[in-house]
């Protein structure tokens, strides 16, 4: 009774994660198709909200990742989950509150890693699996992003640079209503699966699941479900900050970015490789930018880009590791994770009302 | 060591796919462009042969780049 108690709780706060994992990705997914007007507003989000509920039905690799390849599932309690969410969760808020880009993807395994260490100690951590399925994709990913945005445009204006700017821009901006919409598709296949994963990581901890299964079907609509109605929720809010914050771009770039990181995304998710996909659209945005001019792309974010980087997965773990600390304080029952759950509540409600209090918009991911 | 723990031959795999993808399908798609662009400009001059030999090359790449799509979302699906 106890352990379906943190069950529970740790399903639902995973739910929450996801919701606030496309409330927060909305804007890097449709402002490239904002921005060059090839689809109003209102239509993007919810043609990515669709697209992105659809993507979680396509591929289970990175689910499988995140379920076997990055912590031992012997070592593994719900309770144990339960921390690594509140380590995201936290982190995520205050990297929000602060305004830093950051990946929601490596805070979640950033929480889990650190809360499993600290219940099993260092053999709970499959060292092998974060390294190579986590630490060196987050690296190379971006990076190819970045080139193949870079090279698409180049080929674009090889191809297109003689023609009629009119008909081009109308052209491209049909094309990217496909790229764009891939572009969300690969969003909701590889970061839908990230919290398919956790569940079932808390489900086979629990006993309801044999160890190595694939999530099952509520798991997978439930996900769905949950980061498309974060994308169709979160627009809105964001958006008007992003809107004004992104490169201009003109519509070929806008059609190579975003199928840059559609590629990237989707080639990545169908190896299992669990992205971040804020930093993998953001190079394809670079890229497109660095490939018409150079001193167009904002050397700065991408340096922001690197120092959230490398302060997510030990940030997230630290937390992580403290939130198993402190629930292990009311013992090993129930009690830990809801007053965890009641204390992080309050410290959001408490956030949320000095932020709108004090009037500043709320920042881009 | 490192060759070891990283999956060298699915971290390429990605790689060489996302180059494919992502600048193929841009150099179809661009051609596509090129091809209805050109295919309104010479029918407005009075080149029908010209205009349609570009309005077919126009067609044959817009296939070509859904056809490329198709086959991506299908492959990411059988696994």
């Amino acid at each position: 009774m106890q352990t379906d108690v943190i069950l529970v709780i740790v399903i639902g706060t995973a739910l929450a994660f996801d919701f606030t994992n496309g409330f927060h990705d909305t804007a890097n997914v449709v402002a490239t198709s904002i921005s060059t007007r090839a689809m109003p507003p209102r239509v993007a989000i919810a043609y990515a909200a669709a697209l992105n509920f659809a993507g979680a039905f396509i591929s289970l690799a990175v689910a499988a990742t995140v379920a076997q390849d990055v912590v031992s599932a012997g070592a593994i309690t719900p309770t144990v989950v339960f921390a690594g969410l509140i380590g995201a969760i936290s982190w995520n808020l205050v990297t929000w509150y602060f305004g830093l880009p950051s990946s929601s993807s490596h805070a979640l395994i950033g929480g889990v890693v650190g809360a499993a260490f600290a219940a099993a100690g260092p053999s709970a951590v499959l060292g092998d699996g974060v390294l190579g399925k986590v630490l060196i994709p987050a690296v190379v990913a971006p990076i190819v992003a970045f080139v193949v945005g870079a090279i698409a445009i180049v080929v674009c204006y090889r191809v297109v640079g003689r023609l009629r700017p009119g008909q081009v821009s109308r052209g491209y901006r049909l094309g990217q209503i496909v790229s764009g919409g891939l572009l969300a598709l690969a969003h909701g296949t590889n970061d839908a699966q990230k919290t398919m994963g956790i569940i079932t990581l808390a489900l086979v901890a629990n006993g309801s699941l044999a160890a190595g299964a694939d999530p099952p079907t509520w798991v997978i609509v439930s996900a769905a479900s949950a980061i498309a109605l974060g994308t169709y929720s979160g627009g809105w809010r964001i958006i008007r900050t992003m809107g004004t914050r992104i490169i201009r771009m003109d519509a070929a770039q806008g059609f190579s970015a975003s199928g840059a990181g559609a590629a990237v995304i989707l080639a990545s998710s169908h190896f299992g490789f669990p992205l971040s996909t804020t930093q993998v659209i953001s190079g394809g945005v670079m890229g497109a930018g660095a490939g018409k001019r150079l001193s167009a792309v904002r050397w700065g974010v991408a340096g922001n880009i690197v120092v959230a980087w490398l302060l997510t997965l030990p940030a997230a773990a630290a937390i992580g590791a403290l939130t198993y600390g402190v629930t292990r304080v009311f013992g090993t029952g129930s009690v830990g994770p809801i007053v965890v759950t009641a204390a992080g509540l309050g410290l959001v409600a408490a956030a949320f009302t000095r932020r709108i209090r004090a009037g500043t918009p709320v920042p881009a991911p | 060591m490192l060759a070891t723990i990283v999956d060298t031959e699915a971290l390429l795999k990605t790689i060489l796919a996302s180059f494919i993808a992502g600048v193929g399908v841009t150099l179809i798609f661009s051609v596509a462009i090129l091809g209805a662009s050109r295919f309104a400009d010479l029918s407005r001059d009075g080149r029908p042969a010209a205009a349609i030999a570009f309005g077919l090359l126009g067609l044959v790449a817009l296939l070509a780049a859904a056809v490329a799509v198709a086959v991506g979302i299908i492959v990411m699906t059988q696994k």
